[in-house]
């Protein structure tokens, strides 16, 4: 049921997000011809080049705000409003809603990246462009060959790392909307108000415990464990630091999960 | 086996009782009319039934289990709002529904459909409000489910509009199932209704056969309604 309810979730997300990259695309493909093209002695084709630009500009920060904007919305309106009663009374579990909206809302907004990349390589391109990356992307790769085996392990683990790190942290971020969204409106009134002040709550009680946490850890002598890592090598240091900060993400994100299927499931109230 | 039983549900929102101990049991096969005022608790009911509530005492059971999950694969639920997405086309609603419904009956909801000259292409906020309460319906009523819970179908519509959604219902529904319509408009619905449970302020007050009503009443549902709740 998950595979379906993401079906439909990259329906109702896509119709809005695939226009918003193929507008970045065009703009991204003007602001190239603007740059190389009209910016010079006539004042009519620097003003129109200059607003091609701008109009980049702007999409750039349209894709981005509105990668979030959805991920927030989604949730709102099909779960919390009208739809809800729909969504709610499908054969599918609360954890697979949570779910659903929490992959797709983490599929656009590393789309929205790759988007980003893509529409600066557009405006970047120019004669000669192809041939610089072609160079470029062999040296990367005739290097990669002289690297030694545990050099290339490394790498691809830290890549990996990285990547379950960032996905994690993405994953994460929607949910302390989420959390914050599902307790605002299990009241019977003012439920967007109530989202806000319980998000600010969240924060502000995470960040107490956070630091109580710390300073306990402080008096038992904990912070010697980390004693332990100047025996390591600089590259098992940095495994360690980053697989430590998939397990801070994992935390954070499941503390906020919990709170979002709490209310979901005990105190949906549905107006 | 009843398909909805409920035995001293009690459901509270802060200080207000919304059903005070509610006991009733419904069985397949008949279409049962779930009356009462405004704001007598039919809602509250049929949302504990759909497990969009929790309760806070006694317990309800559809289809011998708890609502959730599994039930809603079984019950046809028709909220009291639009809950289609209205961004959706007639055809991806039909393919949302075919879905996550084994029981969904995708023929049947395109001939409705077709009948009310709806294209598939037509998506559902392009459709006057009178319009996407017919598709919601015919969603509901397009589903072999073993229960449907009908929340104020009738209420805000013309009376054109409540003749075809009476017909809709009775033409459509899986006469091995239960139907309960909930609603204060009972002169509209009580020549389709088998039984009757009269609510009010969060109290079953009666739960008749329509037939004993009338035999040892000597009135219809409608006089007797107006009766009971008499202001």
């Amino acid at each position: 049921m998950l595979r379906k309810l993401l079906k439909h979730e990259f329906r109702a997300t896509g119709r809005i997000m695939l226009p918003m990259y193929l507008v970045l695309l065009v703009t991204a493909l003007g602001s190239n011809l603007a740059g190389r093209k009209m910016l010079g002695p006539s004042d009519i084709l620097n003003i129109l080049g200059v607003l091609i630009i701008m109009a980049f500009g702007f999409a750039i920060c349209g894709v981005l705000l509105m990668s979030f904007v959805l991920m927030i919305q989604r949730f709102y309106k099909n779960l919390l409003q009208d739809e809800g009663y729909l969504m709610f009374t499908l054969p599918v579990s609360i954890h697979q809603h949570i779910w659903s909206k929490v992959i797709v809302s983490s599929v656009w907004f590393i789309a929205t990246v790759l988007a980003i990349i893509a529409a600066s390589l557009i405006v970047a391109f120019q004669g000669g462009f192809l041939r610089e990356l072609f160079d470029f992307l062999r040296y990367f790769f005739e290097g990669l060959q002289k690297l030694k085996i545990s050099e290339a392990l490394n790498g691809t683990v830290y890549l990996l790392e990285f990547a379950i790190l960032m996905f994690l942290s993405l994953v994460a971020f929607s949910l302390q909307f989420y959390a914050a969204l599902a307790a605002g409106h299990s009241r019977a009134n003012h439920k967007m108000l109530w989202s806000v002040v319980w998000f600010f709550g969240f924060q502000f009680a995470l960040q107490f415990a956070g630091s109580l946490l710390i300073m306990g850890l402080d008096r038992m002598n904990f912070f010697r464990f980390f004693d332990c890592f100047d025996g390591l090598t600089p590259a098992a240091a940095i495994h360690v630091g980053l697989l430590l900060a998939i397990v801070c993400a994992v935390i954070y994100g499941a503390i906020f999960y919990a709170v979002t299927t709490f209310f979901l499931k005990k105190h949906l109230n549905l107006e | 086996m009843p398909v909805l039983e409920c035995k001293g549900l009690t459901k509270r929102f802060g200080r207000t009782t919304a059903l005070d101990e509610v006991s009733l049991a419904i069985e397949p096969g008949r279409i049962v009319g779930l009356l009462g005022p405004n704001g007598s608790g039919k809602t509250t009911l049929i949302k504990l039934a759909n497990g969009l509530l929790t309760p806070d005492g006694g317990y309800i059971a559809v289809c011998g289990g708890a609502p959730g999950r599994e039930s809603h694969s079984l019950v046809s639920y028709l909220p009291e709002r639009t809950a289609i997405p209205t961004w959706m086309t007639a055809r991806q609603l039909l393919d949302f529904y075919g879905d996550f419904y084994q029981d969904f009956r995708r023929e049947a909801a395109e001939e409705m459909l077709d009948h009310l000259g709806i294209q598939p292409g037509q998506a559902v906020r392009q459709m006057s409000k009178g319009t996407r309460e017919k598709v919601q319906l015919i969603m509901v009523m397009s589903r072999a489910a073993k229960l449907y819970l009908l929340d104020e179908p009738i209420g805000g519509v013309d009376p054109a509009t409540r003749d075809y959604i009476l017909s809709t219902i009775i033409g459509n529904y899986n006469p091995e199932a239960a139907v309960v319509i909930s609603t204060h408009l009972i002169a509209d619905v009580e020549k389709v209704l088998d039984e009757v449970v009269f609510i009010h302020q969060g109290r079953v007050m009666l739960q008749s056969t329509v037939d004993d009503i009338r035999e040892d009443k000597g009135m219809s549902v409608d006089a007797l309604f107006r009766e009971v709740f008499k202001c």
